[in-house]
C-alpha cells in the first residue's frame, strides 16, 4: 500500500499542451484528462488487483467581499484577484471553485435534492491551506474505489471576470488529491475489510495481517 | 449507497433576479433582508436547489458542521421540521449559530473595513472557530430539513455605513457539512438510535461487523451441532 498524491494546475502543460483559459470557466473539468492544465495520459482506473482510497480533496479558495461601488478592481484580497483593472470589483476574491468526484459515472457529492452538484467549496477544502483560509471539511468516511472501477476528479470554477482573459497563471486555480492506492494482497485484504464492514486504512490492513499470522500459530 | 461524506454550500450570488437555481458564471451579490431568516435551499436568495430538503424512508442524515460568513452579523439555524435547532435559554427563538463563532471561510476576516480603493474586507484578523457542532444534528427518515442564515446588519452599503463604500454590496455565505446515510445504513443508523450510540461512519462499521460476527458465530454452532448430531 502506498500514500499516493496528484496536484494539478490549471496552468502547466503537461500532456495536455494547453492551458487553461477563462473560456473553460462554468464546466467540470476532469485534472486527469480534462485536455487542460497538467493531464496524466488516461483516466484514472483500477486494476483487478488494486484498491484505491481517496483520502482528502482540495481546490483554490475564494473569500466573499464587496462588489462594485467605490472598490476597484485589479486589486487582490488574501493572495485572490479581485477583478480586472477595467472593471469594479466582482464581490467575490479568487475562482469560486468546487471539487466533485466521479466513481465511473456517477458524482459522489449531491444536493439536498439529489441532484449532483460542483462539489466540495475551495473555500471549505483550501489549497494551498494558509492561515487565512484552513479547512472545515474533511473527507470522512474516505471514497473507495474498487477494482476495475474508473475515477475522476473534476474541477468546476466560476468565476472568470477575476482574472484577464486569455490563460491562467500558474497558482491560480490548483487541485490537489490525496489517496492511498492497495496493491496485490493488500487490495485483496481491503477487499476483505470492506467485506466486514471495516474501514479501509494502513492501520488496519496490517491489523487483518497480523491476524493472519496470529491465526496460523506463527 | 451506503453512507457519504455531503456538503452545501450557500452564497448570496446570483446572474440574474434574486435567485437562481444551482450556480452561474460570474454572478453578483444581492441584497438580503434584515433579520429575517432566509432558507439556503429555497429561500428565492442566491443558489437554490429545486426542492426542500428531506430525507426519504430509506434516508438519515446527520449534519456535523455549519457555518456562516462572519460579517453584518450573519448566523445560521437548523430548523426540522418545523422546529428550529437552536434556542434562547428562555426557549424563545434566535438566530442560530453566529458567522464569529463559526466561520466560513476558516480564517476569514471579522468586520469589513472598505476602502475607496481596495476590495478589503480585511482587518488582519483571521477568525477560528469558536464552535464545533458536537453532539451531531440528526435527521430522522422522513423529516424536511432546512438551514437559515440571516444576518443583523444590511449588506448593502447604502443601508450600512459601515461598510465604508457607497454603492456596494457585500457578498456572504453559509455552509453545511452532512453525512447522508442511504438503505442498509439507514436502517442500522436507526437501529443505533434505538441502542442510544451515536451515529458515525464508524459505530455504523461496528454494527455491521457486530452482525456478521453473530452470523458467524451462530454457523459454526450450527455446524457443530450437525457435526454431533452425525456422530
Amino acid at each position: 500500500m502506498r500514500s499516493q498524491v496528484y496536484e494539478w494546475d490549471a496552468a502547466r502543460t503537461n500532456v495536455s499542451g494547453t492551458e487553461m483559459t477563462t473560456t473553460q470557466f462554468g464546466s467540470a473539468l476532469s485534472i486527469f484528462v480534462g485536455g487542460f492544465g497538467n493531464n496524466i495520459t488516461k483516466p484514472a482506473e483500477t486494476t483487478a488487483t488494486q484498491f484505491c482510497v481517496i483520502e482528502d480533496i482540495a481546490v483554490t479558495p475564494s473569500a466573499f467581499t464587496m462588489n462594485a461601488g467605490d472598490i476597484a478592481g485589479g486589486s487582490s484580497y488574501r493572495g485572490l484577484p479581485t477583478g480586472p483593472t477595467t472593471q469594479d470589483s466582482t464581490g467575490i476574491a479568487g475562482p469560486r471553485a468546487y471539487v466533485q468526484i466521479r466513481i465511473n459515472t456517477t458524482d459522489y457529492f449531491l444536493d439536498p435534492d439529489n441532484v449532483g452538484n460542483d462539489g466540495v467549496p475551495g473555500t471549505a477544502s483550501p489549497y494551498p491551506r494558509s492561515v487565512n483560509f484552513q479547512p472545515c471539511f474533511n473527507l470522512y468516511p474516505d471514497v473507495y474505489v474498487l477494482p476495475g472501477q474508473t475515477w475522476d476528479v473534476r474541477v468546476t470554477a466560476y468565476q472568470s471576470n477575476n482574472y484577464t482573459a486569455g490563460d491562467l497563471s500558474a497558482g491560480d486555480l490548483q487541485c490537489f488529491v490525496k489517496y492511498t492506492l492497495y496493491d496485490g494482497p493488500d487490495a485483496l485484504i481491503a477487499n476483505k475489510l470492506l467485506e466486514m464492514g471495516i474501514s479501509v486504512n494502513p492501520g488496519n490492513v496490517d491489523w487483518y495481517k497480523r491476524t493472519l499470522i496470529q491465526s496460523q500459530g506463527m | 449507497m451506503s453512507m457519504r461524506s455531503q456538503v452545501y454550500e450557500w452564497a448570496n450570488l446570483s446572474t440574474s433576479g434574486n435567485f437562481m437555481l444551482r450556480r452561474g458564471l460570474n454572478a453578483t451579490a444581492v441584497a438580503v433582508p434584515v433579520d429575517r431568516e432566509i432558507s439556503v435551499f429555497t429561500g428565492q436568495y442566491g443558489n437554490n436547489i429545486t426542492k426542500p430538503a428531506e430525507t426519504t424512508a430509506t434516508q438519515f442524515v446527520v449534519i456535523e458542521d455549519l457555518a456562516a460568513s462572519a460579517y453584518v452579523g450573519g448566523a445560521v439555524q437548523v430548523v426540522i421540521n418545523t422546529t428550529s435547532y437552536f434556542q434562547n435559554p428562555d426557549v424563545t427563538q434566535q438566530a442560530g449559530v453566529p458567522g464569529t463563532a463559526s466561520p466560513y471561510p476558516r480564517g476569514s476576516s471579522d468586520t469589513v473595513t472598505g476602502t475607496a480603493t481596495a476590495s478589503n474586507v480585511d482587518n488582519g484578523v483571521q477568525l477560528l472557530n469558536a464552535f464545533e457542532l458536537t453532539p451531531d444534528v440528526y435527521v430522522l427518515p422522513g423529516q424536511v430539513w432546512d438551514m437559515r442564515y440571516s444576518q443583523s446588519l444590511s449588506n448593502v452599503s447604502a443601508d450600512n455605513g459601515a461598510l465604508g463604500v457607497t454603492g456596494s454590496t457585500l457578498a456572504v455565505a453559509a455552509f453545511v457539512k452532512y453525512t447522508l446515510y442511504d438503505g442498509p445504513d439507514a436502517l442500522i443508523a436507526n437501529k443505533l438510535l434505538e441502542l442510544g450510540v451515536t451515529v458515525n461512519p464508524n459505530n455504523v462499521d461496528w454494527y455491521k461487523r457486530t452482525l456478521i460476527e453473530q452470523q458467524s458465530a451462530a454457523a459454526s454452532a450450527a455446524a457443530a451441532a450437525a457435526a454431533g448430531g452425525a456422530q
